[in-house]
């Protein structure tokens, strides 16, 4: 008889992610505050605890003592399927990991999870298996033309062909919020901060293809990395500003671990770059923003990175702004549902998350819900549409253009 | 010669029958370890990549990949391994953080079942160095003596965790409704080991937790506390929840502290 081999391997998953499984306690504490298990109205195989325990027999069925002894046992293909769908239904928000009593670290857990079961040819999840044929034909998830990346760019807006600090738009802003675009790059004028473009040399960051397990295939968000990474090099950058917490978070944590190597660059959220500015007195503010506003922090850039208070910073000191914070900020965010993929592959969890957190923001009665990623406005404009809310949802480098006097329109032809 | 002083000589436990039990327990212990940290080093050695062709899963592997995320660079969350250790691991930061009932019954159980294990090796130490013909300047009776005290101080601490986790496991609807066999396993060793030494202890001194009992039946009490406590304290380890005592420590240092 020839012997069973394994329903599952461990390709992708660490000898160290592999002990994590065994390390927890089902204290519960993900459950609790894991938001798409909420706003699943508490399916359980989306419980971070139940994931975990899943994989866990998974891997004593195939590797453990009875399997040394007596052979694997089977897994149904369709009990990994099941698990496949449940691994995808989460926005790799990190929360369960800032309150795991065992320190998990289970956003990249559920991230190698993902590849390994990809590599399997199981998943991702639904139409998220468009990115690397995107990203890897258009550098851009959008399927939009890679020269018309500076077609947004406005004649008042004046860019260098080389400078010290390069604006790295992302494919959201460049190609589809280009308020966001218009903004920054209006402000960093205004404040008389010279700064180059990538242009044409733009490509997508790679997150996409990393968070929904894809990061393999093809290799591209290693090819991505190395392309950006030289084009910014090209425009003799020292510092490469962001005004997307998703590509911040690629920029920051994955190129330098795709490339195995620092990069010859700093990376900097532009509501950093912006506090810094704040602290040394080099903004004048034009116009005051009288209205109530609470931010909403991104996952990407502060539960990942730890950019927690520059925001703040930067919106307490706009004119007129009286600042208040909802119910679960900081490191206990609750996520707006749009990250892991879960916004393309499961838009209704997307937006039943993006309700709960609109609904947080309705609590403080802010006139204005901010935030600092244009994924997080997208979803959370959403999440507000659908429940019919009378709250404003504007990105936090818009209402400085604002304060600043600046708009945040294209210019009107002729 | 007698282990543990019982009061005829037909239910006497010898150090060897001690002995032999936990040898083997040692053993059952070793061999699930050498499996599951076989299991982990199954895993790929870092970020992105694939376990290479041909090769079982590895202890070495494992030990080594482990030490290198200890030890590597940390972008953001990264605590000094000083702190971790002192602060995550033993004072058990991260729970008293979430939830400060249930911080201190697990930090009751822990400090209660980690100082008795750690006395029950003291005296096993003493016993071995009179067995090799040390003098000491006290002999092993009077060393059992010595730690009657703290003996008694940390059961009753590690009582009062368990009996929390218990009432908590049996009457919060949503910790019960939540719980598998896995957990009440655990449960049920941990209290199965602690009431059981209450009692021997109990019959054997003629105090509130022997129940009246025939001071006789002394002898076989503690031989089932021994032995169930070889079992779940050692050698039930690695198959089992139990595992948690180690691999959660680890992982809290491989992730320096958590997030």
């Amino acid at each position: 008889m020839a012997k069973r081999t394994p329903s599952i391997d461990t390709k992708n998953l660490t000898a160290v992610q592999l002990m994590e499984l065994d390390s927890c306690t089902r204290c519960g504490e993900c459950v609790k505050w894991c938001p798409t298990y909420a706003a699943s109205g508490q399916k359980p195989g989306l419980a971070p605890r139940d994931k975990i325990l899943r994989w866990r027999q998974y891997m004593n069925k195939s590797y453990g003592v009875k399997a040394r002894l007596f052979g694997p046992e089977e897994i149904p293909q369709a009990e990994l399927e099941e698990f496949k769908d449940d691994v995808h239904g989460c926005t790799t928000c990190g929360i369960c990991a800032t309150v795991c009593e065992s320190g998990i670290n289970t956003v990249e857990l559920w991230e190698a999870l993902r590849t390994n079961l990809v590599k399997k040819g199981i998943g991702p999840y639904g139409k998220q298996n468009m990115f690397p044929k995107l990203i890897g034909q258009y550098h851009n998830p959008y399927l939009l033309d890679q020269k018309d990346r500076l077609a947004w760019v406005p004649k008042d807006v004046k860019i260098e062909d080389k400078a010290d600090i390069v604006y790295f738009t992302g494919c959201t802003a460049g190609y589809k919020q280009l308020a966001l675009a218009f903004a920054t790059s209006r402000v960093l004028n205004k404040l008389g901060i010279k700064f180059a473009m990538l242009g044409e040399d733009e490509w997508c960051c790679g997150s996409a293809l990393i968070r929904t397990g894809q990061m393999h295939i093809n290799d591209l968000p290693r090819e991505t990395a190395k392309h950006n990474v030289e084009a910014i090099k090209k425009k003799g950058a020292k510092k490469v500003l962001f005004a997307c917490a998703g590509c911040f978070r690629a920029a920051k944590v994955d190129w330098p671990r795709l490339l195995g190597q620092e990069l010859p660059f700093e990376v900097v959220h532009i509501t950093e770059f912006l506090a810094d500015l704040i602290k040394k007195d080099k903004i004048k503010w034009e116009k005051s923003i009288d209205k109530t506003i609470t931010y909403h922090d991104p996952c990407h850039l502060g539960r990942h990175v730890g950019v927690f208070d520059a925001p703040r910073y930067v919106l307490s000191h706009i004119p007129g702004v009286t600042f208040v914070e909802m119910d679960r900020v900081k490191e206990f965010q609750r996520c707006c549902g749009a990250g892991g993929g879960v916004k393309a592959g499961i838009p209704d969890l997307a937006l039943a998350v993006a309700e709960s957190r609109v609904k947080d923001a309705l609590e403080t009665n802010a006139d204005i819900l901010s935030s600092a990623c244009p994924f997080c406005k997208r979803n959370l404009m959403d999440g507000r549409d659908a429940l019919k809310a009378d709250i404003e949802v504007e990105d936090v480098i818009v209402l400085v253009a604002q304060a600043l006097g600046l708009s945040v329109e294209e210019p009107k032809q002729g | 010669m007698a282990y543990f002083s019982g009061l005829s000589d037909a239910l006497r436990i010898t150090f060897v029958q001690i002995m032999i039990l936990s040898t083997i327990a040692i053993v059952v212990f070793l061999y699930g370890m050498i499996i599951n940290f076989q299991k982990w080093g199954s895993g790929v050695t870092g970020y992105g990549l694939e376990p290479q062709e041909g090769k079982k899963g590895s202890a070495i592997r494992f030990l080594k990949t482990w030490w290198d995320q200890v030890t590597e660079e940390s972008h953001h969350h990264g605590k000094p391994i000083l702190e971790v250790l002192i602060l995550d691991i033993l004072f058990q930061r991260r729970i008293l953080k979430r939830s400060p009932l249930r911080w201190f019954m697990h930090f009751t159980i822990f400090a209660g079942w980690m100082t008795l294990f750690a006395l029950s090796g003291m005296m096993f130490g003493v016993e071995m160095t009179e067995k090799i013909g040390i003098e000491l300047p006290f002999t092993p009776a009077e060393f059992r003596e010595m730690l009657a005290v703290p003996n008694y101080i940390f059961g009753y601490i590690l009582l009062i965790g368990v009996l929390i986790a218990v009432v908590r496991r049996l009457f919060v609807s949503e910790v019960r409704e939540a719980s598998i066999m896995y957990d009440w396993i655990l449960l049920g060793g941990v209290f199965l080991v602690t009431i059981s030494g209450f009692i021997a202890d109990g019959i054997r001194t003629g105090f509130i937790w022997g129940f009246g009992l025939d001071p006789t039946t002394a002898p076989p009490a503690a031989l089932f506390h021994s032995v169930i406590s070889l079992f779940f304290c050692i050698a039930y380890i690695p198959y089992s929840k139990y595992i948690h005592v180690i691999a959660t420590p680890l992982a809290i240092l491989a992730n320096k502290g958590g997030e």
